[in-house]
């Protein structure tokens, strides 16, 4: 391990408000988190902890109400949208839980989608290396309802990838996966940051996905109240057992 | 992003087709016309150049400016004496010069009975000329039998005389204005090449016959061939020198080019009125383009919203969808291209084969292509951008929600544009009916333009109350499958009320139109019921013939006769109408709307609303330029209905500016106590031996004719409004389809709980039928409405009275109600054969 860190992500401060008045809802409530480069990161906490909207306020698609937050150097939270946009276009890749393909395009075209629309080339050795890693080599011509559930995670997995963003953001992406293909999806991101040195930031609220990752966060209403490194899913679980849940 | 947006487009086109079919249609209405009006173009430039194929130099009368614009078949004045034709042949280059004799009248068919119709004899008209027996100059070719080298031997084209009855040798009856003449068929003749005379009748006879029956030996233009080597223009500029003034000569290209930019100059209005019918159907596409787009956005919320998520901007939507519209727009206006191409040729052979080939040969012109495309990607882009700027604002939020959900967006700023825009149209109309504005037309039709967008805009929130209101008598009626299908009209009032809007348009056009012309049948009935004259006196083809008024005016139980003629005169430069009455007999003959009556007329003249609004009044002096003469007369009266002649003066005063008159009605008032039914037949009989094209009715004929030829134009109409209200039926079926597709879940559910497949059919046709009778009540309302606020705009044009046309408003509604069932007919069958399972399982 090195003595210096680069953080991937950061942020100062962080508020997020929903509604106005009575019905106000603050869902962060002024947090401080560092995303350490080439860590995989998870944040896990109980629903309404706030993991989601610390997510989306971080990967840009959400705006803090007060607070900053960076991609690498770049402060994002004062950027207008475009810009806003294109750094998410050239820096960050995301897996959803569900819905992450288009479903008018094969899968090959759905992964080279963000390449496309920025315009640049596509690495074919680096293209080729995902997909041998991800198993897609025969599945590049089908269509997003012709694969199943796991096939469909790991084209959005070789998408997020292909670009080499500087970060992926992944929101739950084996909460839809039945245990086996899940624990392969995410055995999949773990090598892709031992081996490429990918940055990846999950949330999950399942203790054997955050086993993969290297360093939990615990989230609880809008604070980071721990923080774990090495984990297993079974301290994983019994501090979210402390936490009450 | 240009592959994505055709990638898209392929992978769900069924969402697209009725789009598609609504863009099609409205440019197949403009492609045919096109493709017809250049084919009848092509057939009448080819006419014109075989006409003047032989003749090198045409010598004719200069063009003045009050000629009739566009009659190529009317025979022009007598004007060159047979010096002039000596004159002509004497000049250096001239070969060959023949004087022509145009002779007006008709061949009758062989076995013609006069018979009062007004038809009879009608259709293209009969060319009779004198034969020079030179192909060159004749245009024809002897192809059977002789010429005629003796008097009273006539030559007929081959197509006319086998359709007339006739054969060589047989008697050739010929109507003029002097009566009836019999002459020998000799011979038959082919004009041109290929006799394509788009219909009408080519005869030759001698030049002493033809210049007895056209009374003048004089000829109405010389045609010339020139010496060999001989430079046409050069001819034409020398015979220049020799001909009376006011004549002109020129050369026959340049005479074939001149006549067929004139034709097309006409063809162009019909493209113009084509135009206005197709983009009245792609304006009632674009709604259809508008809702299907709009649901497409809805259903693809999550995809928008991943896409913005890994970096696409809002701007790169929006182009993208606008794209996915061109796709569409191109493919769509591509099959309604090549669909108006085939709707033409089918056209062209079914005239062809009912009435002689009239088309030249049928291509697609290049004009069918640029406006085919134009229409069809405009009303395409533009419908598509309200829903693609919708798109662009997504965020990429949407992405992670659970399924796709449209956020309600209330309908206020919708219904202040509606309500700003109604209120500004009512102003409009208001204005121009009541106040004195000088065109109020234009007032009341833009008035009704910016109104029919507004009343769209405010149909939503229209019928939100009325769903409501209708909810309790629907659940009443139909139970359960009522209150789903209120509910489900309720729930998406854009949708339903831009569905029932298309609708509306077609059927306020229709009700706009029956409204008018029912309107112009109770004038036309009124007029003619008021009038005093026995019989009105008709010619089928061209003049009346003084020697007919001549043997009405002598026979027994006639009273009297009073004329009417018309003609065009110049004042102060512009082209007016001249009508020319007989002041002493026209009150007592006929009930016309003028101040004082024309009796007062003393020599002077009257003047109709478009010369009273140039500032002239009663006993200023107005200097007339005629063909014959310039007169200054005082103004001695008012005609006070416009859109008939400009200018009246009496018989002495129109033959002194006009030359001889044509006479095109007469009336016969009966001595009384004579009946007309008597007088009818005596009067008839007369006629019929010299006079076969005179036709005498009486006014309830005539009304009744003109009532018939007001239904032909409201059909025609009606026609053409066919294609936006065919579109308007398949837009109930697109929005009912997509909302199924989108109900997917629901009606699974519906179905899992029990509802059985027949109430699911039935709650989709409900709605079906609540929009349809909803947008046809509202087009009826604004249509009629619309229709009267136009006939009293027009009241000066002589509409007095306003008919509402109750009998077609019962037709609508009925239609209305099957095309409410039969637009529910797939989406019903659709939505009950989903299968419960599979639809739980949909993902939305």
């Amino acid at each position: 391990m090195t003595t210096t860190v680069t953080l991937a992500a950061s942020m100062r401060g962080g508020t997020k408000d929903y509604g106005t008045g009575d019905a106000a809802v603050r869902a962060l409530d002024g947090i401080d988190v560092d995303i350490a480069a080439a860590e995989f990161t998870a944040i896990m906490g109980p629903s309404g902890s706030g993991k989601s909207t610390l997510l989306h306020t971080l990967a840009g698609l959400d705006r803090l109400t007060a607070g900053d937050s960076w991609i690498g150097e770049q402060q994002i939270s004062s950027l207008s949208e475009d810009k806003i946009t294109q750094v998410r276009r050239d820096k960050i890749g995301f897996v959803f839980q569900a819905f992450n393909l288009i479903p008018s395009l094969s899968a090959k075209e759905n992964i080279t989608l963000p390449l496309d629309i920025s315009g640049r080339e596509v690495d074919p050795a680096w293209f080729d290396e995902i997909i041998g890693i991800l198993g897609l080599a025969d599945r590049l011509t089908h269509l997003p309802a012709e694969l199943s559930g796991g096939q469909q995670q790991r084209v959005a997995v070789a998408r997020a990838l292909v670009a080499r963003p500087e970060l992926i953001f992944a929101d739950e992406p084996s909460g839809n996966l039945d245990s086996r293909s899940g624990a392969e999806l995410l055995g999949f991101m773990r090598r892709a940051v031992k081996e490429f040195g990918q940055t990846i930031a999950m949330v999950t609220h399942d203790p054997s996905a955050a086993s993969y990752s290297d360093r939990v966060l615990f989230l609880a209403d809008g604070r980071i109240v721990d923080e774990m490194r090495e984990p297993t899913a079974d301290r994983v679980l019994d501090r979210m057992k402390q936490m009450g849940h | 992003m240009f592959r994505l947006a055709v990638k898209s487009v392929k992978h769900n086109p069924k969402r697209l087709i009725l789009s598609a079919v609504a863009v099609a249609l409205g440019v197949a209405l403009a492609s045919a016309t096109f493709t017809l009006t250049n084919a009848l173009s092509g057939g009448f430039h080819q006419l014109f150049d075989e006409i003047y194929a032989g003749t090198d130099v045409i010598v004719e009368p200069a063009p003045t400016e009050t000629d009739e614009d566009g009659d190529q078949f009317a025979a022009p004045d007598a004007v060159f004496t047979h010096d002039d034709l000596a004159a002509v042949r004497a000049v250096d280059g001239v070969a060959r010069a023949e004087g022509t004799i145009q002779v007006m009248g008709a061949v009758l068919p062989k076995d013609f009975e006069p018979t009062g119709d007004l038809m009879a004899g009608g259709g293209a008209p009969s060319q009779l000329f004198n034969w020079a027996g030179e192909p060159k100059l004749d245009q024809a070719t002897l192809v059977e039998g002789q010429g005629p080298e003796s008097d009273g031997q006539i030559v007929l084209d081959l197509d006319s005389a086998p359709r007339l009855g006739y054969e060589i040798g047989d008697r050739v009856a010929v109507a003029t204005d002097t009566g009836v003449t019999e002459l020998e068929l000799v011979g038959l003749v082919r004009f041109g090449e290929t006799n394509s005379l788009q219909g009408a009748t080519l005869g030759y006879m001698t030049e002493a016959d033809a210049a007895t029956l056209a009374g003048s030996e004089d000829f109405q233009t010389i045609s010339v061939v020139t010496a060999e080597g001989a430079d046409s223009e050069q001819v034409a500029e020398a015979i220049s020198e020799v001909i009376p003034e006011d004549t002109r000569a020129l050369t026959g290209e340049a005479k074939a080019a001149e006549q067929a930019e004139q034709l097309d100059d006409i063809l162009q209005y019909v493209d113009i009125f084509a135009i206005a019918f197709a983009l009245i159907a792609l304006f009632v596409g674009s709604y259809i383009i508008v809702n299907t787009f709009r649901i497409i956005v809805t259903q693809r919320t999550r995809e928008f919203g991943l896409l913005r998520a890994i970096g696409v901007s809002g701007r790169q939507l929006r182009t993208m969808i606008l794209l996915e519209a061109l796709v569409v727009a191109v493919v769509a206006s591509t099959v309604g291209i090549l669909l108006g191409y085939l709707g033409a040729l089918g056209l062209s052979a079914l005239v062809e084969a009912l009435s002689g080939n009239i088309f030249g040969t049928v291509t697609l012109p290049l004009d069918a292509l640029l406006w085919g495309y134009t229409l069809g990607a405009l009303v395409t882009l533009v419908a598509a951008l309200m829903p693609a700027i919708h798109a662009s604002t997504i965020s990429p939020m949407e992405a992670l929600r659970e399924s796709a959900t449209e956020s309600k967006k209330p309908l206020r700023l919708r219904n202040i544009v509606g309500g700003a825009l109604t209120l500004l149209g009512v102003l409009a109309i208001v204005v121009g009916l009541y106040m004195d504005v000088a065109k109020p037309y234009v007032f009341v039709g833009a008035g009704a333009m910016v109104l029919v967008i507004g009343v769209t805009l405010l149909a939503a929130q229209v019928l939100v109350p009325l769903a409501y209101g209708l909810k309790a008598f629907l659940t009443r009626v139909f139970r359960v499958d009522g209150k789903l299908a209120a509910n489900n009209i309720r729930r998406e009032p854009r949708r339903s009320a831009n569905t029932a809007a298309a609708l509306m348009i077609g059927v306020m056009l229709l009700a706009l139109v029956s409204t008018f012309t029912e309107s112009l049948k109770s004038v036309v009935t009124d007029q003619f019921a008021t009038t005093e004259a026995d019989f009105f006196v008709l010619s089928t083809q061209g003049a009346i013939p003084d020697g007919a008024l001549e043997l009405l005016r002598e026979q027994d139980g006639v009273d009297f006769v009073t004329e009417v003629a018309t003609g065009n005169v110049l004042l102060d430069g512009q082209k007016r109408a001249l009508g020319v009455i007989d002041p002493e007999t026209a009150d007592a003959a006929f009930d016309s709307n003028n101040e004082p009556d024309f009796d007062a007329m003393d020599g002077g003249v009257f003047i109709d609303p478009t010369i009273q609004e140039l500032g002239v009044v009663v006993g200023d002096e107005l200097t007339i330029e005629g063909p014959e003469a310039t007169l200054t007369l005082p103004v001695t009266g008012l005609y006070l209905n416009e859109g008939d002649a400009a200018l009246w003066v009496d018989l002495a005063t129109g033959e002194e500016l006009l030359g001889e008159l044509d006479y095109i009605q007469a009336m016969v008032v009966l001595d009384d106590g004579i009946d007309p039914a008597d007088a009818e037949e005596q009067l008839t009989s007369a006629l019929a031996a010299d006079f076969p094209l005179v036709v005498l009715s009486s006014p309830d004929q005539l009304a009744q004719f003109a009532n018939q030829f007001i239904d032909l134009l409201l059909g025609v109409i009606s026609a053409m409004l066919g294609a936006a209200l065919i579109i308007a039926v398949l837009g109930v079926a697109n929005t009912l389809l997509l909302s199924v597709t989108e109900r997917t879940r629901e009606i699974g559910l519906l179905r899992a709980v029990g509802v059985r497949r027949r109430s699911v059919r039935r709650m989709i046709r409900i709605e079906s039928l609540v929009m349809a009778i909803f947008g046809t009540i509202l087009g009826m309302i604004l249509g009629v409405g619309l229709g009267v606020a136009l006939v009293k705009a027009l009241a000066e044009f002589g509409f007095s009275s306003v008919a509402i046309p109750w009998a077609w408003l019962g037709i609508y509604m009925v239609l209305a109600i099957i095309a409410g069932v039969v637009a529910a007919m797939s989406p019903a069958r659709r939505a009950a054969k989903l299968d419960i399972l599979q639809a739980i399982a949909f993902d939305g």
